[in-house]
């Protein structure tokens, strides 16, 4: 039977789901990643295919082509001007969006920044719209930093999102995560979402479990995964129980079937 | 606190007031308003189940229901929209060199497909230019009276909200133009606030009440004042959020739930 918890998003409540999060971890084995490994590799795939929890959310439908814009970059500088701000001496973090915005910018101009990433768009964004991108990046940022601020145990913003590769099945995993909270020698993955949850809001937070321990070098799961939505003022999370770990790995299989249904539907 | 301002000095210092007099944070009143909500709406929808949610927003507040406002028309919508863009690039620290100019570009890079923006398009050279002397008029009043907005007071724009009431039958859908504080403190310290392109009327204190009614039930907490500035006009509305308001808008919001049910 899977789990999911819902609460309001107050410090206190988020703070008892942290606190009272599974003793322990579940481990995958080996047998495990072979096991999902066969399973990716009888849906066949005639190109690369990248899976997160939202392909999860929509039921495999595919996805628009995607184009930075002010919404798709504030989480990258808004994550990381949060993380600028817990470790160097920046003022406020209007100053480390600016800052990460800088960033950017001197990477694209150095020739660090490939065609079509956040930097390389960036360079080329007029001042309008680079102002929307830090203002957006500012909410983003502020928005987390209310929830880290609250939290009572340690916590650090992720330095990046999880990624497992399925071997020999042209299938690269995604997990996104925003803040990584320390429980004992444990962790719960805190993610932070736009708009309010859905109906597949849990399946979503199960795929992201499922590839967050799998892109872990030993297996070992986060205890809790939680979601957040802010707009909503709610706050859901799925323990890291082996049930839950197996239904986000049947529904990330499941969206590569669909996936493969509506490309083979197209080709006819 | 109510005040009236013809010509603010600084709207910023009105929103923020003396740290020393704000009261304790509330974090005990959400759970109350959420019920009387739920069972005024339970009185007038039942136990029907509603596939199409009925949507209330802070424009559908502003005006009673059965009127026409000519605040809803497109020219006004448009201006509303991009004076708005305009104040999001300010709280950045954003120079603006063209106002209508600087104000399409953000709202296309955050919106290309919007009707507003398509119709922006199709204007000719004379309503263009109409529209970017209108918009520069109101940015200029506007910026004046706002002043600088330091960022160690937090703020954000475009600030969204949205509340499942009645099992997903009834949303409440907010969007607050600029939002400073924050709800960790100790004290209450979020002040929401508004700008309009219309002059103030009995609409836009609706508009205020629901806007810390939904930001009350979407953090728990409530918020320290709730403020509207028109830019036709100069004039700033400041209200503290209490209790009293607070009950006043469940009411306002569970009238006009009745009244979209009505119309059904």
């Amino acid at each position: 039977m899977t789990t999911l918890v819902h609460r309001r998003l107050v410090a206190a409540q988020l703070d008892q789901l942290v606190a009272e999060s599974p003793a322990s971890p579940t481990v995958l084995s080996a047998d495990h990643r072979r096991s999902l490994t066969a399973r990716f590799r009888a849906v066949s795939t005639g190109q690369h295919r990248r899976l997160d929890a939202w392909s999860v959310e929509q039921a495999g439908r595919p996805d628009a082509s995607f184009q930075w814009s002010p919404a798709s970059a504030r989480r990258t500088i808004g994550n990381r001007a949060l993380g600028r701000l817990t470790t160097t001496a920046t003022a406020s973090l209007a100053e480390a969006v600016s800052d990460e915005v800088t960033d950017h910018l001197l990477r694209a101009t150095s020739g660090y920044a490939r065609p079509g990433s956040l930097a390389h768009w960036l360079a080329s964004a007029s001042a309008p719209v680079m102002g929307v991108v830090r203002a957006e990046a500012v909410n983003w940022a502020t928005q987390l930093c209310e929830v880290a601020v609250g939290l009572e145990a340690s916590w650090q913003v992720a330095s990046n999102d999880a990624y497992y590769d399925v071997a020999a099945a042209r299938t690269t995993l995604r997990a996104r995560r925003d803040l990584v909270v320390a429980r004992g020698d444990d962790r719960v993955v805190v993610r932070l979402r736009s708009g309010a949850p859905g109906k597949s809001a849990g399946a979503g937070l199960r795929a992201d479990l499922t590839i967050e321990t799998l892109a872990h070098p030993s297996g070992v799961s986060p205890v809790r995964f939680i979601g957040l939505w802010p707009e909503a003022g709610v706050c859901l999370a799925v323990d890291a129980t082996m049930a839950d770990l197996r239904s986000g790995a049947r529904d990330l299989v499941r969206t590569a079937m669909v996936r493969r249904r509506d490309h083979d539907t197209r080709a006819a | 606190m109510t005040s009236l301002l013809d010509s603010p000095q600084s709207v910023v210092e009105a929103l923020r007031g003396d740290r020393l007099r704000r009261p304790l944070v509330d974090h005990s009143v959400a759970a109350g308003l959420r019920a009387v909500l739920e069972d005024g709406i339970y009185g007038i929808v039942g136990t029907a189940l509603l596939t199409t949610p009925i949507v209330v927003r802070a424009a559908t507040l502003a005006r009673p229901s059965g009127t026409i406002d000519l605040r809803s028309s497109s020219p006004s919508r448009l201006r509303g929209v991009l004076v708005h863009q305009l104040l999001r690039l300010h709280c950045v620290g954003a120079t603006i060199n063209d106002a209508l100019d600087d104000a399409t570009r953000a709202w296309r890079a955050q919106d290309p497909s919007n009707d507003l923006l398509a119709m922006l398009d199709r204007l000719d050279d004379d309503e263009r230019a109409r529209l970017s002397t209108d918009v520069t008029a109101h940015w200029v009043t506007f910026s004046r009276a706002l002043g600088d907005v330091p960022s160690r007071w937090m703020p954000r724009t475009s600030v969204r909200a949205s509340q499942s009431l009645a099992g997903g039958g009834v949303l409440l859908r907010d969007v607050v133009d600029l939002m400073i504080g924050t709800v960790g403190d100790d004290v209450a310290s979020v002040a929401l606030f508004d700008v309009t392109t219309a002059p103030l009327g009995v609409g836009a204190e609706r508009v205020m009440r629901y806007h810390a009614l939904v930001q009350t039930l979407r953090t728990s907490t409530k918020p320290l004042r709730t403020a509207t500035f028109s830019s036709a006009t100069g004039e700033l509305l400041v209200r503290d959020v209490d209790d009293e308001m607070l009950t006043r808008s469940v009411d306002e919001v569970i009238a006009c739930v009745g009244d979209r049910w009505i119309e059904r």
